[in-house]
């Protein structure tokens, strides 16, 4: 295990092309997945997508193995999200991060018609995706890091560079507010 | 047994926080007994169970040949980095050499330019900063070589990536 990060931190270092082809391969699922959460778009999310490999290629010599990769690789996503978004729009950080503070890192897009819905189909999904449009995308990212990554809070904290009691309190509201939409949806 | 909104509310924050962050063995025992007495709470802990298993289960199709096209695009911003390797050890070998070169002579440069600011009749300030101008021009020249290349990237990224 603990060989198995030290060719991986000396395989970024070295901008090993096969080190970051099956790297691409193995996450690329779930940083997809991660993406398209924050961004609730499809374009966007396969551009990040590629950005985000680009600087993983560029900055590798920076992963020293101190936490797991997909922790430090989903730091990288969400950074370039936030730069992104900043660029977009003349708000906080702040803002952009704490759903308390009006929608809450939500990327609008101009020209989508359904954001995750083109996405998420088939009856069984149809209400879990509708209610996750329903939530905020801070609540989204922290319920898809805890329940779907399964990342412990620490990760999840360092992720999002929040406190722990901030992602802990996210955690909550999101998991109330979801299992209040999926309620309602049900009845 | 009549039980106290207390003990609900206790129920209702060890259910969600058993998901969150894990409760204790005497937290968890006591829990299992009270759902196992209460329908009302037994309910709660199976719909947070129930959102749980279907934000498990939601799927995400990948785009096709996602995986191919990056790395189709991360070997070629490899091939260009790799072609400027040479280019940048040549301006950090340069530097270096400079600022060495910079060190051992300091003490005639210092003279020199003492020798010409009095000549010159200018203020002793001129000189010396004249002199920390000169020690500092391999860094300034570093630094805006650097610069420039930051912006080059700044440019490539905004032109073609996610824009």
């Amino acid at each position: 295990m603990a060989d198995d990060k030290q060719s991986l931190v000396q395989g970024l270092r070295q901008r090993d092309p096969q080190v970051l082809d099956r790297l691409i391969e193995e996450y690329q699922y779930r940083l997809f997945r991660y993406l398209l959460y924050i961004t609730g778009n499809l374009e966007r999310a396969e551009d990040f997508f590629q950005e985000t490999w680009i600087r993983v290629l560029e900055r590798g010599h920076q992963y020293d193995g101190k936490f797991k990769f997909e922790a430090w690789l989903f730091t990288i996503a969400r950074n370039l999200v936030i730069d992104w978004q900043r660029q977009k729009k003349a708000v906080s950080l702040d803002s952009m991060t704490d759903p308390e503070e009006g929608k809450g890192f939500e990327i609008v897009d101009e020209k989508a018609e359904s954001p995750l819905h083109l996405l998420l189909q088939g009856e069984a999904q149809d209400r879990v995706q509708a209610s996750l449009e329903q939530l905020p995308a801070a609540y989204r990212e922290v319920l898809l890091l805890r329940f779907q990554e399964e990342m412990q809070l620490d990760e999840i904290a360092k992720i999002q560079a929040t406190p722990i009691s901030t992602v802990k309190s996210r955690l909550y509201r999101g998991l109330d507010a979801l299992k209040g939409l999926l309620a309602g949806g049900a009845a | 047994m009549t039980m106290t909104n207390d003990v609900h509310a206790r129920a209702e924050t060890l259910i969600a926080k058993e998901r969150v962050e894990g409760i204790s063995a005497a937290e968890q025992e006591w829990l299992g007994q009270h759902l196992r007495e209460c329908a009302r709470c037994s309910e709660n802990s199976n719909a947070t169970q129930q959102a749980l298993r279907s934000l498990r289960t939601l799927s995400v199709p990948l785009p096709r040949e996602l995986a191919a096209r990056t790395q189709f695009r991360v070997r070629l911003r490899a091939q260009e980095l790799r072609a400027r390797e040479p280019r940048w050890r040549l301006i950090w070998a340069m530097c270096g050499a400079s600022w060495v070169a910079g060190a051992a002579t300091a003490p005639y440069v210092w003279r020199g330019l003492e020798w010409f600011g009095h000549r010159a009749g200018l203020p002793d300030l001129v000189w010396k900063m004249g002199f920390g101008v000169w020690w500092a021009l391999p860094a300034i020249v570093a630094g805006a070589i650097l610069l420039m290349e930051g912006s080059e990237r700044g440019a490539a990224r905004n032109a073609g990536g996610a824009a």
